[in-house]
């Protein structure tokens, strides 16, 4: 019963028993994160890989392989970035800062559209918006006799609109929370002081949104920069490219050095990005927490506004959310794209093959490989969500318990590099270290487990986060209070720490299996024939001119994460009695 | 083996030459202290003194740096050969300062949950849960969550918790910080009652000064991470070998004056206060004078010194006058009821001659 420790040298203490756990993870996430980089920079010093970069920075090609593709990447990145934070700005100080009416009903509307994939609102606008220039079906309003001309149809302008439309409500969650934490007490401590508007508004409010604003700018930039499903449907058919489009092109068509050359230049710019943002807020990041405690804010009154903007704000929610909803949904149940609400018909989900529509082909739920493809789908989201949370939680445990060691501040430096690697980047750099076999390893290409594995890379960072939030709650006393009636660490483990971290394991792992079941830039290139999920399934149709089944397949996505949500919902009020008071 | 028969072998617990560093900074600096089984230690010192790592040290979840911790003769930590016993061999015990109560258990499921791990029959532990909860008081919280009870009877449950086991050495870290002023008052002799019930050799950690002068046997007064007093209640009441112990403890606290030889006076501020006979070989010294011996208001034959008023508090029928000359804050006590205009200058006179006298850095130097 008796537990000896005894000291040894210095040398052998990073080996000692205390140290294991810190150690394995250390070791996991190296395996996860670092060895792909490290093979993709490897492979793109090789002879063929040096090639690839001449080809790709300085030689006849590179004006369409690097630098136009680059330019519209950053284009895209400062536009949407400075829309989302307008838009998300906007909203945030509407529902936080002043008395609109229904305010928690908006500040539910506006965190809702990051809830719905890219591509949806992608599919959705060329439902309504494309035009003759491809062939195939026109959209809903060149069907209908109006004339769209191609920069609103196709490229930069659509994929703006669209990745702002799905980012906004990022920099509004960071910017509303931000503006929360300004309690009433230190707006009006200002009013006594004799502050006009304007002074609290730059004197107080801006400094202390600062932070938020910077991080939303450069989250949603890093998003916008990263996004595949936006660019590759809208623009890439107008040979509109970016870095995601080129790198899935280059891997694709084989020639995959240029491919990974491409990747590590996305990787290291969204890497510089994310860096230099953090580095212009950690100075303040003291701000955000100083206030924590002012539940009570001060509204400002908007007067004969109040409606107006009131309004202005349910029709940013309703376009951003329910109308593409709905525009999917007709479309699937439309036989022309011109008149997406007459003549429905159910032939695109469960109509039998040989008919004239749809050029002969059946319904998606006749489809075997789309049910399969289901089923893969729910497998690989719940496999994803169980492997980052568990990864996730025990990193996060080891990070809190031996923060300030080596081993500590190395695994949490780890555990949010992914952060910093756009996921298609990720998912090519997978390809080059488990594409082929290395020692007992088999070739991982296009199975499950490598979904799994780059998804478990790609995600860590959240699942840590949340797993970081959910151990908050327990504090080191309650722990230490188990040690104390000599309780071993595993018992522990499951008897204290994970019935209290269940409720936000629960929440992490939905996040997690939405994020992946609705992920489209990872699976792109890690999809084979084998391993068909959802999303590829859609975005193939799309390729095909197919709209209604690509628009079906992504309603059933949206129902599956729906679902899941309700259920976790459901769930969690089941097993926490405890803690409704 | 209960603690009464281990009397004469050894002390319940023996701390030798115990130090505890954190990154170069010493949290905990030669602690020295021998209690026997049944005593109620208090440590006692301002935040930051070290108490609470001492404590940590004590329930065996930090291991020392230097020195040893024995348990009725049994060495649980040793910072030279590097024993660690665990918390849970030490037939120890800790009430948390925020009780940590698991909050996904009932109040029985907290009891319950040390009894099973340590391997009781379901027998056995349903019968020691009814003895506690009634023991406690707390018999109709039983099918109760934490979180749906108040703080007081949070903390009842934290000690429910806590002596389940029958520890037999129970440590106590600032329990009754989080409740308040009357609650603490009849807590306190609850404390007493259940140290008493359960014959274990309590520890308590507190800066709270009246708390160690009601409840303890021994009261180890700590400041920077060392021991500056060791002893009974009243040996430091009344003995305190240091200024900051004389200064510390008591209710008010002593008044020091600081003095310096003059011819065959100690004088303040050209002010004759007592003959040097009570210290011959000194230059300069502090002397003590506890409240009750000074009042306000000249008498013949003793000396007074011009202070300013400040404040004054009505304690049983007398009043606890603040004043100060200078910097120096000096407390008064007057009979009855005692008001003045803050600001307003009163006379205070030094009715006898000082309890104690202290050299410079602040050491005892009469006996």
């Amino acid at each position: 019963m008796t537990g000896l420790v005894r000291q040894r040298s210095r040398a052998a203490r990073l080996l000692q028993a205390r140290n294991f756990v810190p150690f394995v993870m250390v070791c996991i996430t190296a395996i996860l994160v670092i060895m792909p980089l490290l093979r993709i920079v490897q492979i793109s010093l090789g002879p063929e890989g040096l090639m690839a970069w001449s080809d790709v920075t300085a030689s006849r090609l590179s004006t369409n392989l690097l630098w136009r593709p680059i330019t519209n990447t950053m284009i895209l990145g400062a536009f949407v970035a400075s829309g989302c934070l307008l838009l998300g700005g906007f909203l945030a100080w509407l529902v936080v800062l002043t008395d609109v009416p229904f305010r928690r009903f908006l500040g539910i509307l506006s965190t809702l559209p990051f809830m719905i994939p890219s591509f949806a609102a992608a599919l959705a606008w060329g439902t309504l918006f494309r035009n003759d220039r491809l062939g195939g079906q026109p959209g809903y309003f060149v069907a209908n006799g109006l004339y769209i001309p191609d920069w609103l149809a196709w490229g930069l302008l659509p994929t703006l609109i669209v990745l702002v439309a799905h980012y906004y409500s990022l920099a509004y969650t960071m910017i509303a929370a931000a503006l929360s934490s300004v309690s009433a007490d230190l707006v009006e401590s200002a009013e006594m002081a004799g502050a006009k508007k304007s002074h609290i508004l730059f004197g107080i409010l801006l400094p202390v949104v600062t932070p938020a604003l910077v991080a939303g700018g450069m989250l949603t930039f890093a998003g916008a920069v990263s996004n595949f499903a936006a660019p590759a449907l809208l623009g890439a058919p107008v040979r509109m490219q970016t870095l995601s489009t080129r790198i899935y092109g280059m891997v694709q068509t084989g020639n995959i050095e240029r491919g990974y050359v491409l990747a590590l230049i996305l990787i290291v710019a969204a890497a510089a990005l994310l860096f230099f943002s953090d580095r212009l807020v950690s100075g303040r990041k003291a701000f955000t927490t100083v206030t924590g405690k002012g539940a009570r804010t001060k509204r400002f009154t908007l007067g004969k506004w109040r409606w107006p903007l009131f309004v202005i704000a349910v029709a940013l929610g309703m376009m951003t959310t329910v109308i593409p909803v709905l525009v999917l949904f007709a479309s699937s149940m439309a036989q022309q794209s011109s008149g997406l609400f007459t003549n429905w018909t159910l032939h695109f989900w469960i109509g039998p093959a040989g008919t004239e529509l749809a050029q002969g082909q059946a319904g998606i739920f006749r489809d075997p490989i789309l049910l399969g493809s289901i089923a893969t789908t729910i497998r690989l989201g719940l496999t994803v969500a169980a492997t980052t949370m568990l990864i996730g939680l025990v990193i996060a445990h080891t990070i809190v318990r031996y923060k300030g060691t080596f081993l500590g501040n190395t695994l949490s430096q780890l555990a949010f590099l992914p952060l910093f690697i756009p996921s298609i980047a990720m998912a090519a750099a997978y390809i080059a270290m488990y594409g082929t076999s290395i020692g007992p390893i088999p070739a991982l290409y296009g199975t499950f487990t490598l979904l799994v594995l780059a998804a478990t890379a790609n995600l860590m960072p959240y699942a840590v986060q949340s797993g970081r939030a959910v151990l908050s709650q327990i504090s080191t006393d309650i722990e230490e209070s188990a040690k104390m009636t000599g309780a071993g660490p595993v018992r522990r483990m499951f008897e204290i720490v994970l019935p209290l971290a269940v409720r936000g394991v629960l929440a992490g792992g939905t996040l997690v299996f939405i994020k992946i079941v609705r992920d489209l830039s990872l699976v792109v290139l890690l999809f084979s024939s084998t391993t068909p999920v959802l999303s590829m399934m859609a975005f193939n149709y799309a390729g095909l001119g197919f709209m209604q089944f690509a628009n079906a397949i992504t309603l059933v996505i949206l129902v599956i994460c729906l679902i899941a949500s309700a259920l976790v919902y459901l769930l969690q009020n089941r097993i926490q009695g405890w803690k409704t008071t | 083996m209960s603690a009464v028969d281990q009397k004469d072998a050894a002390p319940a617990i023996a701390i030798e030459h115990l130090t505890k560093r954190f990154d170069g900074n010493t949290a905990v600096d030669d602690v020295n202290i021998n209690v026997p089984p049944g005593s109620f230690l208090v440590l006692v010192g301002p935040s930051g003194c070290g108490k609470s790592t001492l404590l940590r040290m004590l329930a065996g979840l930090e291991p020392p740096t230097e020195g040893q911790i024995t348990f009725g003769g049994k060495v649980v930590s040793s910072g030279a050969s590097g024993v660690q016993t665990n918390a849970a061999s030490r037939n120890a015990g800790l009430v948390f300062q925020s009780y940590a109560l698991w909050p996904h258990k009932t109040v029985e499921g907290n009891i319950d949950w040390p009894l099973k791990v340590a391997g009781w029959s379901k027998g056995e532990r349903e019968t020691r849960i009814d003895e506690v909860l009634k023991f406690l008081d707390i018999e109709a919280l039983r099918q109760r969550y934490p979180a749906e009870i108040s703080g007081g009877q949070q903390q009842r449950v934290a000690i429910a918790r806590t002596i389940g086991p029958s520890p037999g050495i129970l440590l106590l870290d600032e329990p009754l910080s989080n409740l308040d002023a009357k609650l603490r008052v009849d807590m306190r002799s609850e404390l007493m009652r259940i140290h008493r019930g359960t014959k274990a050799t309590s520890v308590y950690v507190t800066h709270d000064q009246v708390e160690a002068m009601t409840m303890a046997t021994h009261v180890a007064v700590l400041r920077d991470g060392r021991v500056e007093q060791f002893g009974t209640p009243d040996d430091l009441l009344l003995k305190p070998q240091t200024t900051f112990v004389a200064t510390f403890l008591g209710t008010p606290a002593g008044n020091l004056m600081p003095v310096s030889r003059n011819g065959d006076v100690f004088a303040f501020g050209g002010i004759d206060l007592a003959p040097v006979g009570i210290a011959p070989n000194i230059e300069t010294a502090q002397l003590l004078y506890r409240a009750q011996d000074i009042t306000v208001g000249k008498r013949d034959g003793r000396p007074s010194v011009k202070a300013t008023y400040t404040e004054s508090a009505p304690i049983a029928g007398q009043s606890m006058v603040t004043c100060m000359i200078g910097d120096l804050r000096v407390t008064a006590i007057v009979d009855g009821y005692f008001r003045a205009e803050p600001g307003a200058e009163v006379e205070l006179c030094f009715l006898r001659d000082p309890d104690a006298v202290f050299d410079n850095a602040g050491k005892r130097v009469t006996a």
